[in-house]
């Protein structure tokens, strides 16, 4: 049962990762491959604080939300001056800083050796010890980081953000600072995804910089992009499958190292199909063909 | 130190400058981000070692394993980018592609060959010959020489061929190309097998220095990234100096600095290119088809 548990705690976390990421490349066109930075914040943020002050989980949100935000606008700058292909690089790039802050910095986070024995979230006073307790807190912060982003993009604001991403000079003709937008697209989605590192870091208790590289930032991306980027439940449902899948391979019963190997290959050939037979994903309502 | 560090920045930088090479070349003519290339690298070194534990003389093992990997590099060109060019598919798209290929690729070498370290070193670890105060391998002469002689030879077939004059044709302008008679299709093909048979030499040359581990590629295909855009997309003697400002970064970089952070310093030198000159050092100014 708590298998099961678990695997709906982990597409929580990632539901709250995907729709943050979506609002940045799928709502605004800013394909990004640094979101695991973001995730990484939050997570460093919870377990830093919580070790050091204990501080308590909401404290630990706000603080992670404000580092991951102050990262966003760092990396929405290079999207004022460069498109397309090179922003990508250029995230990559924050992507490659930030895991080597958190790999290296070993001062403060410890390094490849992970820092262990985070305290589980406590709520008013109420602590978040098992799994049916913590999979109620996730999937209440998962409804909320969807209702935002659903509520964002429904607005004129959103319209905005859908302008900028179909024709920016237009929306520029228009009278909107596109700059301004960029930059609080990547504040807002930075800080959503830093509640996912929160989480995440309350839940298993022990971080290390492994769960924040360059894969998993690929591992989102494709699962938005699988499940269809500029729509929300396309990518919910991208991270469903791109979770539960793999977990199959579990009951054939191949060895881990191998099964690993194989849950990679699985994501990457998929990716590479969704992009030859139905590039806009799933569900999908933005066509990156244009 | 600084003598041996100079050295080392030199090795380093000539390998990044075949990786960036390819990655470039591709770049140039199929117009993205062809992040799989790491991965095509570190088949190039599998390939030699698989190759080695057949039997086969390093002397027979090497060639086989470059053109082997030039092979797969038109194989991925023709099954995968090629059906997505057929659809106009956009640079995101093909770069996405490339990400997941890379992937797979990266996993199927550690499904086979497994994670650990693997070497085709054979005999003992001897120390290096003196020279201006620094000590260099032979293999590691070796590493400096090919690489200066595979990107001379680049540059001759850029300039001085009819192959090169088509792919630069190709990059300029594929629907011009096109009138003239050159097919597109088929020079990126060829692009694609010559990039891919240089990372497999980089790849092979560092694997014989040093050793081999499936990760290989993502870490050189970086730095090769950081050296196009420094160096500037589709230049030959770009590509070449981006490199070497690369390994030279990393190496002289430690004279001041901790080694763990060598590699940040690489990727703050990509934001500030990036940021303050994205077409590089020695690029013209294509940014205007990215606006």
């Amino acid at each position: 049962m708590d298998y099961l548990l678990h695997i709906l705690i982990l597409i929580a976390i990632y539901s709250i990762l995907v729709v943050s990421l979506d609002l940045i490349a799928g709502y605004t066109g800013l394909l990004s491959i640094a979101h695991a930075a973001f995730y990484g914040i939050g997570a460093y943020a919870t377990a830093l604080l919580s070790l050091h002050f204990q501080t308590n989980f909401l404290i630990n949100m706000i603080f992670g939300a404000v580092g991951a935000a102050a990262l966003g606008v760092i990396v929405a700058f290079p999207s004022l001056r460069i498109h397309d292909d090179y922003f990508v690089i250029a995230t990559f790039g924050f992507q490659m800083i930030l895991y080597s802050i958190f790999n290296n910095w070993i001062g403060v986070t410890r390094g490849p050796l992970g820092i262990p024995g985070i305290p589980v979230a406590s709520l008013f006073g109420f602590d978040i010890d098992n799994h049916w307790k913590f999979l109620i807190l996730a999937a209440l912060f998962a409804s909320l980081s969807y209702g935002f982003v659903r509520k964002l993009v429904k607005s004129p604001y959103g319209r905005v953000l859908k302008a900028i991403r179909e024709d920016e000079v237009f929306a520029q003709s228009l009278g909107k600072n596109v700059n301004s937008y960029k930059i609080q697209i990547f504040v807002i989605g930075g800080a959503l995804a830093s509640v996912a590192g929160n989480l995440y870091a309350h839940y298993v208790t022990f971080i290390d910089p492994t769960s924040f590289t360059i894969l998993e930032s690929i591992l989102v991306i494709s699962m938005v992009i699988i499940g269809g980027a500029g729509s929300l439940k396309g990518p919910v449902v991208g991270a469903a499958v791109l979770v539960v899948l793999p977990e199959a391979l579990r009951f054939v019963g191949l060895p881990s190292s191998v099964a690993a190997n194989l849950r990679q290959i699985f994501y990457g050939s998929l990716l590479v199909l969704m992009m030859l037979y139905r590039p806009q994903g799933l569900m999908g309502a933005y066509d990156l063909r244009r | 130190m600084l003598p041996q560090l100079f050295v080392n920045g030199l090795i380093a930088g000539g390998v990044y400058s075949l990786v960036a090479l390819g990655f470039g070349l591709i770049y140039s003519t199929a117009r993205f981000f062809h992040f799989a290339h790491g991965a095509v690298y570190a088949v190039g070194a599998y390939l030699t070692y698989a190759g080695w534990l057949l039997g086969l003389s390093l002397y027979v093992a090497i060639p086989l394993a470059v053109i082997g990997t030039a092979m797969l590099g038109a194989l991925i060109d023709v099954g995968i980018y090629r059906p997505l060019r057929k659809k106009n598919a956009s640079s995101l798209i093909l770069l996405l592609a490339s990400l997941g290929l890379f992937t797979v690729i990266q996993n199927f070498i550690s499904l086979i060959f497994g994670d650990d370290t693997k070497t085709i070193r054979s005999g003992a670890v001897t120390e290096g010959l003196p020279l201006f105060g620094a000590r260099i391998t032979p293999i590691q002469i070796a590493i400096i020489i090919v690489s200066a002689l595979l990107i001379l030879l680049c540059w001759i077939l850029m300039k001085r061929t009819k192959v090169g004059k088509a792919m630069r044709a190709v990059a300029n302008d594929p629907e011009l190309a096109r009138v003239v008679g050159i097919e597109p299709d088929r020079v990126i093909l060829f692009t694609f097998a010559l990039g891919s048979a240089l990372a497999a030499v980089a790849a092979i040359l560092i694997s014989l220095d040093t050793d081999m581990t499936p990760m290989m590629g993502f870490y050189a295909l970086l730095m090769g990234v950081v050296a196009v855009i420094a160096g500037g997309v589709g230049s030959i003697p770009g590509a070449a100096l981006g490199g070497l400002l690369v390994g030279m970064a990393q190496h002289l970089g430690v004279w001041k600095i901790p080694t763990q952070w060598q590699d940040t310093i690489v990727f703050l030198i990509l934001i500030f290119f990036l940021l303050f000159r994205p077409q590089g050092f020695l690029g013209k100014a294509v940014k205007k088809a990215a606006v």
